[in-house]
């Protein structure tokens, strides 16, 4: 296999010239490299396969690399650690394209006193949890639900966290970026030689560029700096179980306006029933038949874990009279609702850690639910972006749910509460042996985007199979920004070297061909 | 190496009473992200265990996703990998570059030949 216009013969001797900039331990194009950097989760693993991936250790590296993909016209597909498994994971969105593998670039420098980290795109959210811990650092992480990614590679992609610094993107502060032509910037205060605010103040001086290479295809972030909070001296807050699956409107309107006033700082996450029965069971010790799970079993499996059908968890972080007050204000929001169950949780600076993402503790736990189905399986991602209001969430839940019951798939949906926002966040998950399942896939998340953009709502990130599908949905002004994203990238990377297809964003050479498919 | 943190007793107790661990099993199996007590040993006291923890163990120790969905499949005690007698180098290689069940195959950018040469030997000889 070849990028695509490549010849085999032109290829090899680009895989020479990789070598010879990386070593040629560090180029890997056998078979079982292949299928290594593709999609774990797709029925067919070719159908994205990247051509080869190239693993260089430092900036140098990654800089050279660029100038010979450059020289040869070879697409490079860059990852952080590739571990964002229900968005692709390594594999490229254009087949043929060369993995730039940057998980063995692991460097790590915190500044303890101001509350920040500087970190290199092969750093996982372990890594940095050993780090902070190895070292007595009081510094919490923000970590995603599953957590054995890159802590640069989640916040470029702007994934999600429970603690107040759970919005990733919006913590980064300086990037370090390796430019399609090779050349190398820094943004920010990092574009001053010797600066010493490059991490403290995200602004800089004229345009800030950190924003422009978050799901983008113009650079390679190389070096990223990163907000962390200290660690609190309480934790306190609620678990709240629903019965219903029409209380998701009255506690929407509830949550709303705590969080964009701030009384909640971190952001909660209402999980339907499924997000929990999904990591403790798996379907077929409830049922034998593969159409829509009835009530009964649903009310049978809430029974045996004790679960709602909605979960919330709400929490607030800070000194202990700061928290108890916050604590007190929302439990006066919830009295006399129609709860199922309110738990208190509390943790002060001394206890225990508590374990679990609500206090930064990164877990891989809850990707057993890929499990659900008990073959092989996997998730997709699909995350419509609302306004926060019940009425709408209790209608986008409807309409999903009715998406779900025709294409034969069971309900796991959540909706994660920002300032002024709501993600409906949904991991729909399959067995990617069962073929029948898999082409109902595709056309049922078809139908989830067009229903979404009916609505005028947009998802904040996906599949790359989906890129340019949901690329389309952002149409104002006949694709107004998809024009320009283009003309950005035909500025940066004439030869269209980085990424070709990240989020819908295509090269000249490529674009023609995109667009008609 | 780093100095061994044991798995606090306390957490697992929280646990037992958290959301969605309403009987035996949920010790060990639980949802994103009510649950809590979730501290995974990440302690080390050689070389090769701390590679395995680096590499590994996010998914291969208590509470991995790993460990989860082997206990379904055999008895619990075996679901920890480092407690297993019956890993040959050869199978965990094998394992890993060609991934098993809902593990995904591992790179060779991710884990080196060489380091998987060291894993591979430390969960046939039995972890530590």
């Amino acid at each position: 296999m070849t990028p695509p216009g490549i010849s085999p013969r032109r290829f090899e001797e680009a895989l020479h010239a990789f070598g010879a900039a990386i070593g040629d331990g560090n180029v890997f194009a056998a078979e079982d490299d292949r299928i290594a950097y593709s999609d774990h989760y797709s029925a067919d693993e070719t159908r994205q396969m990247p051509s080869a991936a190239l693993a260089p250790a430092s900036v140098e590296e990654v800089q050279a690399v660029v100038r010979v993909a450059n020289e040869y016209r070879v697409p490079l597909w860059p990852i952080s650690r590739g571990k964002n498994f229900g968005y692709g994971g390594a594999a490229p969105a254009l087949r043929g394209s060369v993995v730039l593998d940057l998980s063995r670039m692991k460097r790590i420098a915190v500044d303890e006193e101001n509350g920040t980290v500087l970190l290199e795109p092969g750093v996982g959210f372990f890594d940095l949890y050993d780090h902070l811990q190895d070292n007595d650092i009081p510094l919490w992480l923000s970590v995603p639900g599953n957590s054995w990614g890159s802590v640069a590679g989640n916040a470029l992609d702007r994934g999600l966290g429970y603690t107040p610094y759970g919005d990733h993107s919006a913590r980064i502060c300086g990037l370090e970026v390796v430019l399609p032509d090779g050349g190398l910037v820094r943004t920010g205060m990092g574009a001053m030689a010797g600066g010493k605010t490059w991490q403290l103040y995200r602004h800089g001086y004229g345009p800030s560029w950190d924003a422009m290479f978050c799901q983008s295809n113009f650079g390679i972030v190389t070096k990223l700096g990163l907000w962390l909070m200290s660690a609190p001296e309480t934790v306190v807050g609620v678990d709240l179980e629903f019965d219903q699956p029409d209380d998701l409107g009255w506690v929407v309107d509830t949550v709303a306006p705590l969080r964009r006033d701030g009384v909640i700082q971190q952001s909660p996450s209402m999980g339907s029933w499924l997000r929990s029965a999904a990591v403790l069971t798996t379907r077929d010790e409830w049922t034998d038949d593969p159409g829509p799970l009835g009530d009964s079993v649903i009310g049978a499996i809430r029974d045996r874990f004790g679960i709602g059908w909605w979960s919330l968890q709400l929490r607030c972080y800070g000194p202990r009279e700061m928290t108890r007050a916050a604590l007190d204000v929302i439990k006066r929001a919830f009295n006399a609702r129609p709860v199922l169950a309110m738990k208190e949780a509390r943790w002060e600076r001394g206890d225990s850690p508590e374990g679990s993402p609500l206090t930064g503790v990164p877990v891989s736990f809850p990707l057993a639910n890929a499990n659900w189905h008990g073959g092989r399986g996997g998730h997709i991602g699909y995350s419509p972006v609302l306004p926060p209001k019940g009425d709408l969430a209790i209608e986008q839940f409807r309409r999903t749910h009715a998406l779900y019951q025709r294409y034969g798939f069971d309900y796991h949906g959540s909706f994660a509460m920002g300032e002024r926002s709501l993600t409906n966040v949904n991991q729909v998950l399959f067995d990617r042996d069962d073929r029948d399942m898999m082409r109902r896939m595709d056309a049922f998340f078809r139908a989830l985007v067009a229903d979404a953009r009916a609505q005028g709502y947009g998802e904040y990130r996906t599949h790359i199979e989906y890129m340019d599908l949901v690329a389309s949905t952002y149409d104002f002004n006949d694709g107004a920004l998809r024009r320009l994203n283009e003309k950005v990238k035909d500025a940066l990377d004439p030869n269209g070297i980085i990424a070709p297809g990240k989020n819908g964003i295509w090269p000249a050479a490529l674009r023609d061909q995109a667009h008609e498919a | 190496m780093k100095p061994r943190r044991f798995l606090s007793l306390a957490l697992l107790a929280a646990c037992a009473t958290a959301t969605a661990c309403g009987d035996d099993d949920a010790a060990e199996n639980a949802s994103a992200p009510a649950q809590r007590g979730f501290i995974q040993d990440r302690s080390s006291s050689s070389p090769a265990e701390a590679l395995f923890v680096e590499k590994c163990s996010m998914c291969h120790r208590a509470h991995g996703m790993g460990t989860i969905i082997l206990a379904r499949r055999m008895p619990p005690e075996r679901a920890m990998l480092e407690s297993r007698d019956d890993l040959t180098a050869d199978y965990v290689r094998q394992a890993v570059r060609s991934g098993i069940g809902n593990m995904p195959r591992i790179s060779r950018g991710e884990v080196s030949d060489a380091q998987l040469a060291t894993i591979a030997d430390y969960l046939a000889e039995g972890g530590p």
